[in-house]
Parts: C-alpha cells; structure tokens; sequence
C-alpha cells in the first residue's frame, strides 16, 4: 500500500492529489452533522434565494478583531433583493452550540464547527427557494451521493465477481447460461433500463427505502459487463499451475475460486472499480434529477440540481444554486483521474 | 503387506474431435505398499504425469477411464464424486509438481498457503506450520516471504511442506527435482527420504533420469507410450535391463561415458499417441526387432523378479 501511494505521488501527479480530495469529499460527508450550520430541512423563509454569505475581515477599513458577517436587509421580499444590514455586526465563531446532533450514528455532540450567533446568518453557498442553507445540504446531499457509489459499486462488484468467477472456471452449461443472462442484462440501454427498474416499484416509499432501491437498481445493472470480462480472465487464470496445486490439495472450488483465481484479476478490478464510481454518482443524479430518486427535503446533489432545470429565472437570478452540480463534477473527474492513476500504477509495463 | 496404492489394468483414452477416441494408458497396474518408493521413468509423452494425475482424479475434462481400478487405502476412487475427492486430495493423497514457481500462487506469502492446506478445525494453525516448515529445512522467517522471494528449492521445501502437512500416506512427486540443480536436488530428495522415513509415507517418484530413479527408488516402473515396460527392483533395473527401452536409456546416461565418447541417444521420437505404430509401440526404435514384434503386441512375461513386455523373453501375446 505504502509503494502504491508513492508509485502513485511520482507517476501521476492529479490522480494522487485526486485521492486526497476524494478522501476529504468523504471526510465531509462524514462528518456533515458536525460541520454544516443548519440543518438540511430548515427553512429560514425570510431569506429564500439568499445569495452567499460569506464571512468578512474588514469593517469601515478597518481589520475587525476576527471573522464576522453582516445581517440580512431584505430590500424586496417579492423579488428576492437582499443587500448587507452593515449596522448589524455577528461574529464568526467556532464551535458554536446549537441542537444536538447524531453524528456517524453514534456521537452526540451540540457543537458544530462554525456559525453564528443571534439573529445573524451565514450561508456560504447562498439559500435555495425555501431559504434552506445549500452548503448543508450540499453536505448531506454528499452523503448519499457519495456513497451510492461505493455501496452500488461494491455490491456490483461481489456479483460480477461471483458470477465471473464461477461461469469461467465451470465452464460449458453454466457458463452458456450464465453468460446468456448477462447478456440479456446488457442488451437494454442503461438509463431506460434504470428508469424502467425504478418506475415498477411503487412511488411513495420511505427515502431510506428509495435509498437502497435506487443501489439495487444502479448494481443489478453494473455488474454484467464486469462479469463478462472477469469470465475471460478467469478462463486464462484456470489453467494457471497455482491453481492446479490448490486443487491437489483438496481446497473446494469456491475457495479455489475466491482465493486463488479472482485475486488474479484485481489489478483490472481496482482499476474498474475506481472508473465506474462515477457512473453510480451520475445514475443517481440523474434518478434524482427526474424526480425518481431521493425524494424532499431529504437532499442529494442531483435533486438539489432537480429545481433548477427549467427555471430559467432561478438559473440567472440564482447562480449559486448551481453549486451541487460543480460538486457532482468534481467527484466524477476526481474518480475518474484516479482511475487512470491507479490503471498506470498497476500496469507492469510503467514500473 | 498393506498396500497404500493398487493400480490394476488401468486404461485412460482422450476423447478426441468427434467420436474419436485416442486411448493414452493401457494395462498400467503398480502397487505400492507402506513406506515403499516406486519410480515411473520414461520419455516425455510416456504417460508418467497422466498416470499420476488419475490417481490424484485431476485428468483433463476430455480425459476419461475406460477401464481398470485405482485404489488408494483398499477402496476404489475411480468412481467417486468431487465432494468425495476433495477429503482424499491432500489427505491420503498429496501431490508435487516440477516448477515449484509455478504452482505456489505469487500472491499469498508461503505461511499463508501452507496454512491454507491444512484441512480440519485445529486453534494453532501457524504454530504447526511453523513447526512444518522447520522440519522441511526452512527457516522461520519464510513463513512471511512471498514465492519470489525463495529460491526453487525453497519453493519446493514449501511445496513439501503443503503436501505433507496433512500427514497422507502417499505422496505423488511429479519430476519434483527437474527445475533445480544438482546439489539442491539432492537436498529435496534426501528430505523426501527423510520424510518417508519419518511420517511412515509411500512416495511414487516420477522423473525422466533413470539414474535418479535408480537413487531414490527399491521399485522402478519404466513407461513408454503409455504401458509399463518393465517393473522391477532397481538394482535389476539399472544392472540387468531386460526390455531394449530401458537398456538404451540406462547406456543413455552420462556417468557410462568415457572421455571423447559422443554422446549417445535412443533414435527415433517418442510416438504419437493418435498414430501409434502396430504390434509393440517401441519396434520402430528397436535394435532386436523381429517380424513379431511389428505384428503382434507384447504381453507381461515374468523373468525372475522382473516382469518385462518384450517378445525376447517370450511369445507372450497380450490379449486384445
């Protein structure tokens, strides 16, 4: 591991700085309950379509003793006009108390790591048409954005696995029936397949159920193409003599499967699993998108973009709104930029 | 005596394009007691590894058995079912291979595979393998390395090591000694005899040096295009070769030259097995042929200790 990250720092540069913004994305999302402000479904009606509030250094020209914001004039309620309150000074303090929050499942803190006090607000990524702040929910969204990856990845991955696995080292029927089967998987275009999985279950469900729905649907449908090409790689590894060897022993064929062939194939499969994340991200955006998948006010980065389509005003009026998409778009190409890191790194031929 | 593996009128055929069928063993019966050796010598493409391999129930998928019964400890595995084999292999059977390399799986450190072989619930696996390890003559350290990092005779001390563990009573070495050189090779087989001596093992030895054969083994059964030849003891073997096979192969080697000698070798390939010749499979190569022998095939005539498949020692015709 350790010769991976240097490999990694000396041959590509971006994927390498890449691995760290993604394990900081994660880091965020894990923490979101800490960091964010407000809650994600807290309406400050009053400031609905704020424009960011970002913390000041100086006041009348002079530095101010630490960060502050100003309060909010509305200037025009109807038309969403705010303009900075400068009689009204709230500093920026750091772990400020509030409500008291779960964090990770299991901690409880009331601290969060900024806010402000009184009546003062910051909104660093402005607020949306509820006035909910967008960069907690920007945090929360990640929650789910992100992990839908790595969930539907894994799961798509221990089936694709398996299902390789076992078709390339059997052989003959299995293998005709498996690879038939993933075949008809295959045959369907990816997002109407997508569409049609989720329209077949029933609308109002619970958002933890649309949750795990949308991860089954986006991994029943990864898997077949990883299946097909673990398959081949296991029909060369077969014949490999370690494998001979294991059998001679007496290990079973799940065990010479799990242990000696498919570690074979992981070099490919660390590199795919790394390339495909961002399909789960953007299938789940895209779900979201239409409506079909997280559902109000629990927030993901694709519904948050989801008010935006087809609201021209919102998209001149209110730019920052735009935010969750900036933030899809950078984990996707981080993903992607570590993907073809690790592909090199991996790749015998670059050492 | 009890008898660890009994081999009788084994046949295996490969099944060819079509309904083709190439028949590979023929008449193959050996037997080996308790803590005995037998050696399998031949040419390459003589049957030795397919032989080795039905025992272990590891043949090709296109191979099958036509005839015949092997028996490991008194009961007949040719019909046995894969849940079946899996008890068998590794624990009354095990199985080495000739490029140690090869057959240990670069990813996992030795430890971890030798611990992988062992079968059944026990709470002190590493302990025992590290005990292992030290009675192949591997020191502790090689429990954590990885097979790169061990030369071919460590590799195959590991090798011994995962075959040996479960304590079989037969061992199947495959030309275990080929990859390696001369001073290391004689270190495996003197461990291999060690083990026997030790463990109460049998070991069938299947190698291409007469001499080494001859060394290591009281039994040598020579091979040539998958039939026995002749089965003997090794000293009549090596001293008085009956079948004309076996004789070339021992004037073959090296150790009878003198300086200056060229070097001799039997003429003529080993046949292939979809074109065997008629009558006896060696009369193309040999220097005694009679017109019976490009007729008729030989059959088992029994000379002293020596059973031998050639018509010099008698119109022994095999039945068909």
């Amino acid at each position: 591991m350790k010769i991976f990250l240097r490999r990694l720092k000396h041959t590509n540069k971006i994927s390498f700085f890449s691995l760290w913004f993604l394990l900081f994305l994660y880091l965020l999302a894990v923490l979101a309950d800490f960091i964010a402000p407000y809650p994600y479904d807290l309406q400050h009606r009053e400031y609905a379509l704020c424009p960011p509030i970002l913390p000041r250094f100086f006041h009348d020209g002079r530095v101010s003793p630490g960060p502050f914001v100003y309060g909010i004039k509305v200037i025009n309620p109807a038309f969403k006009e705010y303009a900075p309150d400068l009689s009204r000074i709230y500093p920026v303090r750091l772990f400020t108390k509030g409500p008291e929050r779960t964090l990770m499942g299991f901690l409880k803190t009331n601290r969060y790591l900024f806010g402000v006090n009184g009546e003062g607000k910051i909104f660093l990524f402005g607020t949306d048409i509820h006035g909910r702040d967008v960069f907690s929910r920007v945090l929360y969204g990640s929650k789910i954005s992100l992990s839908i990856g790595i969930i539907g990845v894994a799961i798509s991955f221990i089936l694709g696995l398996l299902v390789g696995g076992i078709s390339g080292y059997f052989g003959g029927k299995t293998d005709t029936f498996l690879m038939r089967m993933v075949e008809i998987i295959m045959m369907f275009p990816f997002f109407y397949l997508m569409l049609a999985l989720r329209a077949a279950f029933p609308p109002n469900l619970s958002s933890v159920q649309v949750y795990l729905l949308i991860v089954v649907i986006l991994s029943l449908i990864g898997w077949a193409s990883l299946a097909r090409i673990i398959r081949g790689m296991v029909l060369s590894i077969k014949e490999e003599e370690y494998v001979l060897a294991a059998r001679s022993l007496g290990l079973s064929s799940f065990r010479v499967i799990t242990r000696h062939i498919l570690p074979a194939t992981f070099s490919y499969t660390v590199t795919a699993l790394t390339l495909s994340v961002p399909g789960y991200i953007l299938g789940e955006s895209a779900l979201s998108l239409l409506g079909l998948g997280i559902q109000e006010p629990y927030p993901s980065w694709g519904n948050m973009l989801s008010v935006t389509v087809g609201n021209l005003r919102i998209l001149t009026t209110a730019p920052w709104m735009m935010i969750p998409g900036f933030f899809i778009f950078l984990a996707v190409i981080a993903f992607n930029f570590l993907g073809d890191g690790i592909r090199n790194v991996m790749d015998p031929r670059n050492w | 005596m009890e008898r660890i593996l009994e081999i009788r009128k084994l046949g295996v055929s490969l099944r060819g394009i079509g309904q083709e069928r190439i028949r590979i063993l023929q008449g193959i019966d050996i037997s080996v007691g308790k803590k005995e050796s037998l050696s399998l010598v031949g040419e390459s493409g003589s049957g030795k590894t397919i032989t080795a391999m039905s025992v272990m129930r590891l043949l090709p998928n296109n191979m099958y058995f036509d005839e015949g019964e092997i028996l490991v400890c008194g009961s007949d595995i040719t019909g046995l079912e894969e849940k079946e084999l899996r008890d068998m292999r590794g624990s009354d059977v095990s199985m080495i291979f000739q490029e140690p390399s090869a057959y240990l799986n670069p990813v996992f450190t030795a430890g971890t595979q030798v611990i992988e072989a062992i079968k059944g619930c026990e709470f002190d696996r590493k302990g025992r393998t590290l005990n292992f390890l030290k009675e192949v003559g591997l020191k502790e350290n090689v429990f954590y390395q990885y097979p790169h990092q061990l030369s071919g005779g460590m590799q195959q001390r590991v090798m011994i090591a995962m075959a040996l563990i479960n304590n079989p009573s037969l061992l199947i070495a495959d030309e275990p000694t080929t990859a390696l050189d001369v001073t290391t090779a004689y270190g495996i087989i003197e461990l291999l005899k060690d083990m026997m001596e030790k463990h109460g093992l049998s070991v069938i030895f299947i190698t291409h040096d007469i001499a080494l054969a001859v060394n290591f083994a009281r039994r040598i059964a020579v091979m040539y295009a998958g039939k026995i030849v002749e089965l003997s003891n090794s000293e009549a073997i090596f001293n008085n070769p009956l079948h004309p096979y076996t004789e070339r192969l021992i004037s073959c080697l090296p150790e009878r030259y003198k300086t200056g000698d060229r070097i001799r070798t039997i003429e003529g390939k080993v046949p292939d097995f979809r074109n065997l010749p008629g009558g006896c499979a060696f009369h193309p190569r040999c220097p005694y042929r009679k017109d019976i022998c490009i007729r008729e095939k030989p059959g088992e005539t029994i000379k002293g200790d020596t059973t031998v498949r050639c018509f010099r020692y008698g119109e022994n015709v095999e039945a068909e």
